[in-house]
């Protein structure tokens, strides 16, 4: 039990210096903007297929959940904005986050555990170029705008797909769906959906490219760096979906002035 | 040129390195032997500046390297190259953007048509010519290391450091490696440090061998010198190298 906390502490402790040193390194040698292009590009395109899919199916879920809630006190007119609200504000981020996580966090990790355990990161230190500059921190701000690009695409798609069921399954016409959704979709709603969706992004780039970057010993190494870059992303997107949570409901009171 | 002081390296509890003392002359060519898990590799880190000693001190040119910051090993690393026991070329660059990569960094001042001699000149001395264009994963693994072999003499160094060359190549490859390494050492001047396990090779083409066990030098010499050793150790990687000259 011990041992557990101990390494848990030890892991946390080493992601932090590493980000100390991926914060000091974009300060004073950035790396170029082509890199991150590079990385942007290629995180998109291997993602934006899945994502949509997966937003347009929690969009779907939460309007057949909500159905059979509102049904029951006469008030389908409602269901559009709902099932919005609960998908952009929380859901929608939470499971498209997750989604990314075993995509574009397992292919990250997987990528760096090979570059570490055949000895290129290595190799380009002693090249004469900073590993950090030339390889995490491209990565790093491509995962971070590719993920907040795509989970904000995934949110836009679970609208679509909660429509669909909306029209198909509830039997509400599209004007009714969309009728309630900017009364209870506020700006504030989307604005802490976003704000999810950046936060998740920071969390999934900062896991998988420090797990990738340490790992060790092998192909079996690499292996148990993409296990716990998924096992860790999924905890650390949940204690950061509670966080943000609270942090918007706490802004949310202070600018209603209460 | 390079000297080892009481060099100490651990990892955790376990003591890899235990007070490691030597010197190598310009010009040499050094064999590190030992069997697996000896600290060879560990040896050539710490003298690189990928790893950094526990305690004791590692001297290039009469500069204390072991406490220079990683920025201050820059200059170190452009006069001491290391060839990776994997070829460690970069997957999604072409094999001319590979050599290419560490005279970019290393020369940055130089222009496109220099880096491009330079590279074709690199490539020319591992004996591969019209490959640049091809990315690694379409070369053989042997062409792949002396690609990799390539981009380290691209920076012009000083003092190679080759860690396992022919480990995973076939006979005639290893021994064309050992040839190359041989070739170029006594061609381009350079003082070459190789980590080994195989004896065969080091008799071929070293001036000197070092044997490492359990972290400590335990026998070192010319090969006449390894040739009358009693250690048993030694007298196992000779008798191996003398089997495998037989067979």
């Amino acid at each position: 039990m011990l041992k557990v906390l101990k390494d848990i502490v030890e892991d946390i402790g080493g992601g932090v210096l590493f980000m100390r040193e991926v914060l000091a390194v974009a300060l004073f040698y950035p790396c170029s903007f082509r890199s991150i292009s590079e990385q942007i590009v290629k995180v998109t395109e291997q993602s934006w297929f899945t994502t949509a899919v997966a937003g347009f199916f929690v969009g779907a879920i939460m309007t057949v959940q909500f159905t059979m809630q509102v049904q029951q006190f006469g008030a389908l007119g409602y269901l559009g904005g709902l099932a919005t609200s609960g998908t952009i504000r929380e859901v929608g981020p939470l499971l498209i986050a997750f989604m990314l996580s075993g995509k574009v966090g397992a292919f990250t990790s997987a990528e760096l555990g090979t570059m570490r355990v055949t000895e290129q990161i290595d190799a380009v230190r002693c090249l004469g170029a900073n590993p950090i500059q030339e390889i995490i921190l491209p990565r790093w701000v491509g995962i971070v705008c590719s993920s907040f690009f795509l989970l904000a695409v995934g949110l836009l798609m679970s609208i679509g797909g909660g429509l669909l069921m909306g029209l198909y399954f509830s039997g509400i016409s599209a004007q009714e769906y969309l009728r309630h959704i900017p009364t209870i979709v506020t700006s504030f709603s989307i604005f802490s959906g976003l704000f999810k969706c950046l936060v998740f992004a920071m969390v999934l780039a900062s896991i998988c490219t420090y797990k990738g970057y340490t790992a060790s010993g092998g192909a079996r190494g690499v292996g148990k760096a993409v296990v716990n870059t998924a096992v860790a992303t999924m905890v650390a997107i949940v204690i950061a979906d509670w966080v943000t949570s609270v942090f918007s409901e706490v802004a949310l009171r202070i600018y209603m002035g209460e | 040129m390079i000297r080892f002081e009481g060099v100490k390296k651990s990892f955790g509890t376990k003591e890899v390195l235990k007070g490691i003392t030597f010197s190598i002359a310009k010009g040499e060519i050094l064999f590190i032997l030992g069997t697996s898990g000896t600290g060879k590799s560990v040896l050539l880190k710490n003298l690189v500046g990928l790893m950094r000693p526990t305690s004791g001190k590692i001297w290039i040119n009469d500069q204390e390297v072991s406490s220079l910051t990683e920025q201050e090993y820059l200059a170190v690393r452009k006069k001491c190259g290391m060839v990776f026991q994997h070829p460690a070329l970069f997957d999604s660059l072409s094999i001319f953007e590979n050599v290419a990569f560490g005279l970019r960094r290393h020369w940055p001042n130089l222009s496109e048509s220099e880096v491009e001699s330079r590279v074709k000149e690199c490539l020319n001395l591992v004996h591969l010519n019209g490959i640049e264009t091809k990315l690694p994963q379409e070369i053989s693994y042997g062409m792949q290391k002396r690609v990799s072999l390539a981009r380290t003499l691209a920076v012009g160094p000083e003092i190679l450091l080759f860690d396992e060359p022919t480990t995973g190549l076939d006979p005639i490859t290893t021994n064309a490696v050992n040839q190359l390494i041989l070739e170029l050492s006594r061609r381009l001047q350079t003082t070459s440090i190789v980590v080994s396990h195989d004896m065969h090779c080091a008799l071929d083409i070293a001036d000197r061998i070092i044997v490492l066990d359990q972290g400590h030098i335990v026998e070192q010499g010319n090969v006449e010198h390894l040739k009358k050793s009693p250690h048993p150790l030694v007298r196992d990687f000779l008798e191996e190298a003398l089997s495998a000259e037989g067979a």
